[in-house]
């Protein structure tokens, strides 16, 4: 069936390096600087938002606040009234408000829409914060009781490669690096200031502390505070903004394609289930392979850059063979081929990802779709990858659970 | 031949400034020298440019010595010669003169001052050591403040300059912020005239009150006097009265040491670096501080003001209405509030007069916008204009507090710009 196309019409990524707590400010004040600074780069206006879908995973637990969208209303005086909703899954919540801003607009409800992800973390302890990300998973089997349960969920991840493939940790510091080197080229990631290299990755220490199994701090995104705010827009709205910037709709990118798949919740019952298959995590391999369909491309080779979540850089090494770079197991080539490197045959992370960019939760999913519009519009400054036109996000939710991938491009 | 830089020697590496931004040249790749007095202070540098970097990997590309032993094989090998001795002009030109037999014609001599006359630091040197001579002012800690102020003297090839700054800003990542050879150059002659101003009012009107009043909601991540307690009431002093001998202009009044601050410091009160004394604040076994009474400099314990508009600016800040703050701040009325407004006014003011003569005219307001941001995370002159409603109701404010309306903001268009990620400046606090 023929669907109206949808467009991504750029928006605005608050500096992840901050710390809101420590500025003593509300997480609307941080909603609020995404939305404004949205304005001032896309030039839409607040009459033209007819919507407005914010991703939040834990507000509640970090912030004490709830009921995020009804905040959006007070950002202008044209907004009273205005239909707001709230996304949640994990971290796939601010992909999961896209996903349904794209369906709102394919039915015709709406021609454009804000969506906004956001989290602000650094607000408890890392104990405290690690137990509030451990309701991601299956809290009463996963988390409970457990300090850091998601590093040691990821862990397995990495255990399972080991048993089924093979596994070498200097391909994980080398993961590590490379995005550590990206995010250097962001001026809004996280750790652009922070040193940190291939043979400090290697190391265990005093500063890179292991936290369990092969799992060291630099494998791992940081407590992150931050925002996205994001414009999806019909087919119609695209040509009267186009005219108003003075372009033609086809040179606005848009949702090529997309997959959408929820695995079971706990890590253990994914893992049996996938047991002599040749991916380890085949829910997230769907959610890619229909993206790809729908956006009718071949294979990955097809796109220019992928921006994918690497929470951990076991993550990271089971997207690469899930996009497809390699073949089942066998990561660890294209990372010594240089494939996922900025100039390599096809950059993974040129922002930085979650490990150099920073995680807020919540606005994970919004960040990768900004910044593969960053990349197909050419305005990506320093971490452009040149020429790039296909670009692919892959937002999880949970330890593989929710998946959630686009394909933008023109 | 193509310039490189590959080896740097660091000199005076045993101190905060020599430590940390010799190990921010490591952890970007270069070979650093830590040379110092002796090899165990160069070692403890070695160990904050470790702390600062959080990784232990950076000591793998440095090598520390004392300058009796390893001076004569650091210098020959660098291509860069970076002097962090003590702020003192006899202790420097000494330094230099070892340098002078050692050092490769053609290798670059930088000095981290900022407040004494450069013009005077290579006197008597030889021809090839003025011509690749300059200032390079890293600030302070340089893993959190990017600035670095760059400037030649008179005898300096401009080319090197040009070179310096392109280096600094891609390799080390530096905001490089070309001045002009005055004193104080650009950050540290506006920020210690203001300093200097709430020093004077801290007199008046206590320092809790003053740090209260100007805190971070007015644009600054720390208030006023606390901030002169982390750099130290002595290097305040210092720099105060090389600003006082070397500059002039129509706000030189405002350079004061009121007579409660020398007292201070004869008395030890010099801020952090003297905990147990304390500075304007000492902080107590329980973890509250107590402040300094200027008239009986004894120390008294917070009463914690509570001043209307204060509270409610900040109201404003912390749900993100930062504009709405400003113009709360610029309309308030009575005494707290014409103090507030008087050191906004006089930070506009002050940047904007100085346009041309601590930074080039071509550069506008944005080298000084530049310094205050990235080297007193300070939010810049231009932003605050854009805060307060533009530059003609800043220029009101200015005009209505007795201070000149500089012709450049007057011609300004930098404040119209939007100003992303300026909430930073803003901590509602």
């Amino acid at each position: 069936m023929s669907r109206e196309n949808v467009y991504l019409l750029g928006g605005y990524q608050t500096d992840f390096a901050r710390n809101w707590a420590r500025e003593n400010k509300h997480i609307s004040a941080m909603m609020r600087e995404a939305y404004e600074g949205s304005l001032a780069v896309t030039r839409i206006e607040p009459r033209d938002i007819q919507a407005a879908f914010i991703g939040n995973f834990a507000a509640e637990l970090y912030c004490m606040q709830g009921h995020l969208g009804a905040f959006f209303v007070d950002f202008d005086p044209a907004f009273r009234g205005l239909p707001t909703c709230r996304f949640e899954g994990a971290c796939a919540s601010s992909a999961l408000a896209a996903l349904s801003a794209m369906a709102h607009i394919q039915a015709g409800l709406y021609d454009c829409i804000a969506v906004v992800g956001v989290e602000q973390m650094k607000t408890v302890s890392p104990a405290k914060g690690g137990d509030y990300l451990g309701t991601a998973a299956w809290y009463e089997r996963e988390s409970a009781g457990i300090e850091f349960p998601f590093p040691k969920l990821f862990g397995k991840l990495g255990d399972v490669y080991e048993a089924r493939y093979g596994l070498d940790n200097r391909h994980l510091a080398r993961i590590a690096a490379i995005n550590y080197a990206n995010a250097k080229l962001n001026p809004n990631a996280q750790t652009r200031d922070w040193f940190m290299d291939y043979n400090h990755a290697c190391r265990t220490g005093q500063y890179n502390t292991a936290i369990v199994g092969r799992i060291k701090v630099t494998d791992c995104s940081q407590v992150t505070d931050g925002a996205v705010c994001i414009y999806l827009a019909s087919e119609r709205f695209a040509a009267e903004y186009a005219r108003r910037l003075g372009q033609t709709p086809a040179a606005l990118p848009r949702i090529l394609g997309w997959g959408h798949t929820t695995a079971p919740m706990e890590f253990v019952t994914k893992v049996a289930e996938s047991e002599g298959q040749p991916y380890v995590l085949p829910w997230t391999r769907k959610a890619i392979t229909d993206a790809y369909r729908r956006a009718g491309l071949k294979d990955c080779w097809d796109l220019d850059a992928i921006e994918t979540h690497d929470c951990f850089t076991t993550s990271e090494y089971m997207a690469i063979d899930h996009f497809g770079l390699t073949e089942p197991g066998q990561s660890w080539k294209a990372i010594e081929e240089g494939v996922i490197e900025m100039g390599g045959r096809l950059p993974i992370n040129p922002s930085g990802g979650l490990i150099g960019c920073g995680h807020p939760v919540g606005a994970t999913g919004a960040r990768q779709l900004l910044d593969a519009y960053k990349q197909v519009t050419e305005t990506a400054g320093d971490y452009q990858v040149p020429g790039a036109r296909r670009v692919a996000t892959l937002n999880i939710g949970g330890s593989a659970t929710t998946n959630v991938v686009f394909i933008v491009g023109r | 031949m193509e310039r490189t830089i590959q080896t740097v020697a660091v000199l005076g590496a045993s101190g905060t400034v020599g430590s940390l931004t010799g190990g921010l040249l490591a952890q970007n790749g270069l070979r650093v020298y830590f040379l110092s007095r002796t090899r165990e202070g160069s070692q403890k540098g070695l160990e904050k440019a470790i702390a600062q970097a959080r990784s232990e990997v950076i000591a793998d590309n440095i090598i520390c010595g004392d300058y009796d032993s390893m001076l004569s094989e650091a210098v020959p090998k660098a291509d860069w010669i970076l002097e962090c001795v003590a702020e003192d002009l006899s202790v420097k030109q000494a330094m230099y003169e070892r340098l002078e037999p050692l050092r490769r014609p053609g290798t670059i001599v930088s000095s981290v001052t900022s407040s004494l006359v450069l013009e005077d630091l290579p006197k008597g040197r030889s021809e090839d050591f003025q011509k690749h001579f300059l200032s390079t002012h890293f600030y302070n800690p340089p893993g959190k403040m990017s600035a670095c102020e760059i400037c030649g003297q008179s005898k300096t090839d401009p080319a090197l300059v040009e070179f310096m700054a392109d280096f600094l800003h891609r390799r080390l990542r530096r905001a490089v912020i070309p001045v002009r050879p005055t004193a104080g150059f650009a950050g540290n002659r506006i920020a210690f005239l203001l300093f200097a101003r709430i020093t004077e009012l801290a007199a008046e009107y206590g320092v809790e009150m003053m740090d209260y009043l100007i805190g971070p909601y007015t644009g600054r991540v720390m208030a006023p006097l606390a901030t002169i307690d982390l750099v130290g009431l002595d290097i305040h002093k210092a720099i105060i009265q090389s600003l006082q001998t070397h500059t002039c202009d129509a706000l030189h009044s405002k350079l004061v040491l009121p007579d409660y601050l020398e007292k201070m410091i004869g008395q030890g009160h010099l801020g952090r670096k003297t905990r147990d004394k304390g500075g304007f604040y000492k902080r107590l076994e329980s973890g509250q501080y107590e402040y300094i009474d200027p008239k009986s400099l004894t120390y008294i314990p917070a009463f914690q003001p509570h001043v209307r508009f204060v509270e409610e600016a900040k109201q404003l800040i912390h749900i993100g209405r930062y504009r709405d703050a400003f113009e709360h701040i610029r309309e308030a009325k009575g005494t707290e509030a014409g103090l507030v407004q008087e050191i906004l006014a006089t930070y506009i003011a002050y940047s904007y007069m100085l346009v041309g003569e601590v930074t080039e005219q071509k550069y506008g307001i944005e080298g000084i916008d530049r310094v205050m941001m990235t080297g007193f995370n300070w939010a810049s002159p231009s932003l605050l204009v854009y805060m307060l409603g533009g530059k003609e109701k800043t220029a009101e404010l200015l005009a209505s507090k007795g201070l000149p309306v500089p012709a450049s903001l007057l011609e300004d268009t930098v404040w119209e710009r939007y100003p992303f990620n300026a909430g930073r400046y803003f901590p509602a606090k």
